[in-house]
């Protein structure tokens, strides 16, 4: 039997042997799909996430044609690949979770795009999660976030995402709080996924679905907000790298 | 077109990261593959106080601090390294001497491996506990060092390579890491000095040959030991290893047959072929088990040493059912292995058979019997064991059988192996190989099991520690809450601290401003008093009544608030959920909760003032309830009764004062509410229960009384059984998935069988049985005008057909499961005597979470570790009353040493060699055997359809089921052990 996160007392050190506050290794490229008008590939640890983006475009017929009010309309379909998971699943189209996923990702770009650009339009934006491993809300905001930089939608600031969670077995005077966890310490422990615009500290998606004392929430959201500042210089220098690539090729 | 490839080399983190994968397989059988991912760094530290370089970059937690170094700068030293060593153990050291790990007096600065912690766990979850419990004691310094986060020390698996051979790499690696980097360390600080030696420890062969040619120091346990100061005492703590099995020629003869595999018992299982259940042994008959499995109504029976297959009572077994021309009735014969199987000869010998002699000779007659009548519709389902899914074993407490030791001199060292006949009659001799027989004869000695091999006959095991003498009060007094598992040691330092600082001196803030007045309600004006049994110290409970204005009556329980002492994670709440109970033994109390709380700030005393959780009830004159109300609160008790005291109080006419009066209401409610609930039908039933008068002085007991039962019991009863009720509904209400509840399951049919067939045949009365009501009222017709005891026996034995009660997680069951038969209660829980049970006190947790006075703590909102907690309450709680139980029977024994009385007794079961007697007298219940009635064994008939045992020969008499007979009480010396017991004669 592997060991589960009670042994974090033992040595500070957590299940997969990171310390509290690190991050899992983040890899990222944008512009994969050529085809698409905007797209990246995000790893944060073994979740790996693409994201497409076509638009904005004119709506489908019979859906309304894009949005009321004179904004775009933001779709967002979310694709769990059977593979994903441990075992192999083909999930219903309905599935509750993946719905909500959706919806909470619609939520979040709603309000952060500058929609009022495009009146009468849609953008949509495509997840296929190839691999999953905790941290699922924060990886598909994230990937999202360089496919619509990509795509060239413009939107006030990043978007990035991070969950934080606490060490529940521990008395409630000391719990540690954990930074960006993995499956198994997320099926373990009570966790929060913080997502913030920019690098101040305004937080634009706070999702959280498992109990937790009051007074522990708030060094988590800390934690959570500090990793994303962290997550937005990794997805910064990704953005920059790639338009340095661009320039550099269109000169060459 | 961006290609998803990424080359690791120019990724900056590459180097120190690994995955994990993995293949498991769940348990409906799939397999599943899981990868993980692992951070390999190069700060993890090696936790010696030596070394000044690791603990500069140890890892800090949220407020930066560092967990402290734990190997000693100056550790033990021996032969071969006097400047001192640490120790690391491979797996398999733990997994098989796991009680040498915990001596005292050696083994100190160990280092524990993370590969050796989790395949620890994977071997074995309870040692994995201990191992866990050992790395947090601070005398002896085990350190658990993560290797497979360190990328120096991490291995990966090669090609073709095992498991096991990749795990005993990663230790070495470790070993070799921690020579190296210890020899550095201590270099940086001077030139000279030499550093600790590093000591692996592992009983494979394979490994060890690979750690010689290593060039690592390595030692087998027994080596190692060897040259530790008191080897011959910790050398009989070690198994025996694997070492010592493989350097054994090979037996030809092999006694047991071999288990299935795994996978074939699971698929059996599943395709009902196979049957898996609990085994469990007669207490009786050695020779006989019995297993219950969900498929079959009754039990399965397991006849004979060959088809239970060295199963130990408590192993989770599978079983395979025999034809049906092999199935029979349940046996009628008293079989003790101590007089079958007196004669073995403790080492191993090749004439050894798995049955002996006497043994089939035993197991023949039943058969003789089985053909020689019509049994149909008697005969039981039997079946062979097939496998072990899962061993039980605990350690056991017994002595060593003066017959198998060879030299008893006490100066002889030389090793021999001797039997130890555990004190628990269902579980088998244990060969134990021992250098200092001579000394553990006549002592109460502790050993565990190892294991049980085809080979041999008796399960192999080794000693633990000697008890002290037998029959010595402190010995057995050890024995019996070693056998029943209970937890009593003092309570360490860390629980202590727990406790309020002022100590005794503590009060109740006398400004209601203060922050423990918040939410509490002042009722020091109302008369509460309590009523316990007398010399009772923790009060848990207290009670007031008065009349409202309006007819009814305002009826108050108050109980000791004992959740405002004990948070819910600290030490002292983990220590009370893991000892579960207070255990009361005739001389003893082991506590739940230390002395101070539980006898002086938490207990209600009269006189002062304390915190309380009250239930306040407004009842109707006819006793039905119109509103209840619950509150934390201050109250001040006016009296603590004992029950005579009340009893004599609310019988004195002349007494008018307002707390009698109360008292009398009280009475009077109790008397209707205790109506209602019989109506409902709630079973009154009985069990044996004599308390034993101690002499004042020596506290050696002195004789033995038949409790009796007060109406001021019942009083205190009624109301206690009504605010559990009370808060049952209110929490259920609050949090209908993890309200923690309690609950007593309607019996299967099946169980009552016996005895209503026995009444039948023996009274011609009937017990039915479809509700608890219908027995209630059944139970209320037996009786015989001629002998009143007799309804009591009926009904002592009509609880042993019952289900125990329960503690639950209301999310785990449906509502109308929660019933509790005995109680004729929807719903039930414990609230009442939170000062020495748990589960009252997580009660009390979640219904001050239910008025709103605190918020709940998260552990109390999840399943899981509710249905974990129940759990072990619950054996707790069943373990505690055994060793009552066993206590009380020690102590009667006791007091009836050196004397011969002559006393009436019942006969409640029939063998055919024998009966077994119960005398009320004593609450002792006693097998008779007929070769003790007289030489020869006289001939005997037993006509089973009528329970009629027909002696002749030598001895004449006839002997009826519920028949009173005159029974000789003495007590004997048994010659084997040295051991008193008492002895019941036909008269």
């Amino acid at each position: 039997m592997p060991l589960d996160t009670s042994t974090y007392a033992l040595s500070l050190l957590r299940l997969d042997g990171r310390r509290w506050n690190e991050l899992r290794r983040i890899h990222a490229q944008i512009s994969t799909q050529a085809a698409a008008d905007g797209s990246a590939y995000l790893e944060m640890g073994n979740t790996k996430v693409i994201c497409t983006v076509s638009g904005p475009s004119e709506g489908r017929r019979g859906q309304g044609q894009g949005g009321e009010g004179g904004k775009a309309r933001i779709e967002v379909e979310v694709n769990l690949a059977g593979f994903a998971g441990v075992e192999r699943k083909k999930r219903a189209r309905g599935d509750r979770r993946i719905a909500e996923l959706q919806h909470t990702l619609t939520q979040a770009y709603t309000s952060t795009l500058l929609t009022h650009l495009y009146p009468h339009s849609t953008i949509l934006i495509t997840l296929h999660i190839l691999s999953l491993d905790g941290s699922l809300l924060a990886a598909t905001l994230n990937a999202a976030t360089l496919a619509l930089i990509d795509a060239g939608i413009p939107m006030s600031n990043y978007l990035v995402a991070c969950t934080a969670g606490s060490t529940s077995f521990e008395e409630s005077d000391n719990a540690d709080p954990l930074l960006d966890l993995n499956g198994q310490e997320e099926q373990e422990l009570p966790f929060v996924t913080v997502g913030i615009l920019g690098d101040g500290d305004k937080v634009s998606v706070l999702v959280m679905e498992s109990r937790v004392q009051m007074s522990r929430l708030e060094t988590m959201l800390v934690v959570a907000v500090d990793g994303c500042k962290r997550v937005r210089e990794i997805l910064d220098g990704v953005v920059r790298e790639h338009g340095r690539n661009m320039v550099e090729g269109a000169v060459g | 077109m961006t290609s998803l490839k990424r080359s690791y080399v120019t990724d900056s983190s590459a180097p120190n990261l690994s995955s994990k994968v993995y293949v498991r397989s769940t348990r409906s059988g799939k397999v599943q593959k899981i990868v993980r991912e692992l951070y390999l760094r190069q700060d993890i530290p090696c936790s010696s106080k030596l070394c000044s370089k690791c603990l500069s970059r140890a890892p800090t937690d949220y407020n930066n601090r560092v967990l402290p170094f734990v190997l000693s700068e100056r550790p033990e030293g021996t032969k071969s390294a006097p400047q001192g060593h640490y120790v690391i153990p491979d797996t398999n050291a733990f997994i098989s001497a796991m009680d040498l790990f915990e001596v005292e007096s050696a083994f100190h600065d160990v280092i524990v491996l993370q590969t050796v912690l989790e395949e620890v766990k994977n071997r074995s979850l309870p040692l994995y506990h201990r191992l866990i419990s050992l790395t947090k004691s601070e005398d002896k310094r085990f350190y658990v060092f993560f290797n497979e986060f360190r990328s120096e020390t991490y291995v990966n698996r090669e090609h073709g390579e095992s498991i096991n051979d990749r795990n005993d790499r990663a230790v070495r690696m470790a070993v070799k890491w921690y020579g190296e980097h210890l020899q550095e360390a201590v270099r940086m600080r001077s030139k000279s000095a030499k550093a600790p030696m590093i000591v692996m420890l592992s009983d494979d062969r394979d490994n060890l040959r690979k750690a010689k040619a290593e060039k690592l120091v390595a030692y087998s346990l027994r080596d190692y030991v060897s040259g530790l100061e008191n080897a011959t005492l910790l050398l009989d703590m070690i198994t025996e290893g694997q070492e010592a099995r493989q350097g054994k020629p090979e037996k030809s003869e092999m006694f047991y047959p071999e288990y299935y595999s795994l996978s074939k018992m699971l698929t059996g299982v599943k395709a009902g072929t196979m049957h898996q259940g609990i085994f469990n042994v007669s207490p009786y008959n050695y020779l006989e088990g019995s297993v219950h499995v969900s498929a079959f109504e009754r039990s399965l029976l397991i006849l004979g040493r060959e088809n239970s297959n060295r199963a130990v009572s408590g192993d989770v077994i599978v079983v395979e059912i025999l034809s049906k021309d092999q199935w029979k009735t349940p046996s009628t014969k008293i079989i003790e292995e101590e007089t079958v199987n007196k004669d073995d000869n403790p080492d191993e010998e090749d004439g050894e058979a798995v049955i002996t002699e006497r043994e089939r000779r035993a197991l023949q007659e039943e058969v003789k019997r089985v053909h020689s009548k019509n049994v149909e519709g008697r005969s039981q389902p039997t079946a062979r064991v097939v496998g072990v899914i899962k061993r039980n074993w605990r350690q056991y407490v017994g002595h060593i059988d003066r017959g198998s030791v060879k030299t008893s001199a006490k100066q002889s060292r030389a090793q021999q192996t001797v039997f130890l006949v555990p004190m628990d009659k269902r579980i088998p001799k244990i060969r134990v190989r021992t250098r200092q027989a001579g000394e553990l004869l006549g002592k109460r000695v502790l050993v565990t099991i190892d294991s049980w091999d085809r080979d041999s006959r008796y399960p192999v095991g080794h000693f633990v520690r000697s008890l002290g003498e037998l029959e010595s009060k402190e010995a057995e007094t050890e024995a019996l809450l070693l056998e029943y598992d209970v937890q009593y040691r003092p309570f360490p330092k860390t629980v202590l601290d727990c406790l309020p600082s002022e100590g005794h001196d503590w009060k109740v803030p006398a400004s209601v401003d203060d922050p423990g007045w918040k939410g509490r309600r002042d009722l020091r004006d109302l008369l509460v008093c309590s009523i316990d049994p007398p010399g009772c110290v923790d009060i848990d409970d207290a009670l007031h009544a008065r009349p409202l204005p309006n007819g009814n009556f305002e009826v108050g329980v108050h109980i000791a608030d004992v959740s405002h002492f004990v948070k819910p994670n600290n030490a002292m709440d983990k220590e009370a959920s893991m000892r579960g109970t207070t255990v009361y033994l005739v001389d003893k109390r082991i506590d739940m909760l230390p002395m101070l709380l539980g006898t002086d700030l938490c207990s209600l005393k009269p006189y002062v003032e304390r915190y309380a959780f009250s239930v306040l009830w407004e009842i109707t004159a006819d006793a039905d309830i119109v509103k209840s109300e619950f509150t934390k609160s201050v109250i001040r008790s006016r009296e603590a009764f004992a029950y005579e005291q009340a009893q004599i109080r609310i019988d004195d006419k002349s007494q008018q004062d307002d707390l009698t009066k109360g008292i009398r209401t009280l009475m009077m409610l109790s008397k209707k509410l205790n109506k209602k609930r019989m109506d409902a039908g709630a079973l009154n039933l009985a069990s044996p229960e004599v308390r034993v008068e101690a002499e004042s002085e020596t506290s050696d007991p002195a004789d033995v009384k038949v409790k009796k039962m007060l109406d001021t019991n019942s009083l205190v009863e009624e109301f206690m059984l009504l605010a559990n009720i009370s808060v049952a509904r209110k929490i259920y209400e609050a949090f209908p998935q993890t309200a923690l509840l309690r609950r007593h399951a309607a019996p299967p049919k099946t169980n009552f069988e016996e005895l209503a067939n026995q009444l039948q045949v023996k009274r011609g009365l009937e017990l039915r049985t479809d509700s608890s009501k219908a027995v209630a009222d059944s139970l209320d017709t037996c009786v015989d005008p001629s002998e009143p005891f007799f309804n009591t026996l009926i009904r002592i034995m009509a609880t042993r057909c019952m289900m125990s009660a329960e503690y639950f997680c209301s999310g785990t069951q449906a509502y109308s499961e929660f019933r509790h038969y005995g109680l004729a209660s929807e719903i039930y829980t414990h609230f009442t005597s939170p000062i020495r049970r748990y589960a009252d006190l997580e009660a009390h947790r979640q219904l001050a979470a239910a008025i709103e006075y605190e918020q709940l703590d998260p552990s109390l909102h999840s399943k899981a570790k509710l249905e974990g907690i129940c759990k072990n309450i619950n054996v707790r709680h069943r373990n505690a009353q055994m060793a009552g139980r066993a206590s009380v029977e020690y102590y009667v024994g006791q007091a009836l040493k050196g004397r011969v009385c002559d006393e009436e007794g019942f006969v409640m079961k029939i063998f055919s060699n024998g009966f077994v007697v119960f005398v009320p007298k004593f609450g002792i219940e006693s097998a008779i055997k007929l070769r003790d009635l007289a030489v020869p064994e006289p001939e005997s008939t037993l006509d089973y359809e009528n329970y009629i045992l027909t002696i002749s020969g030598s001895k004449n008499a006839k002997v009826e089921l519920f028949q009173k007979v005159k029974v000789r009480i003495s007590d004997v010396q048994e010659e084997s052990t040295g051991k008193r017991k008492i002895k019941l004669g036909l008269l």
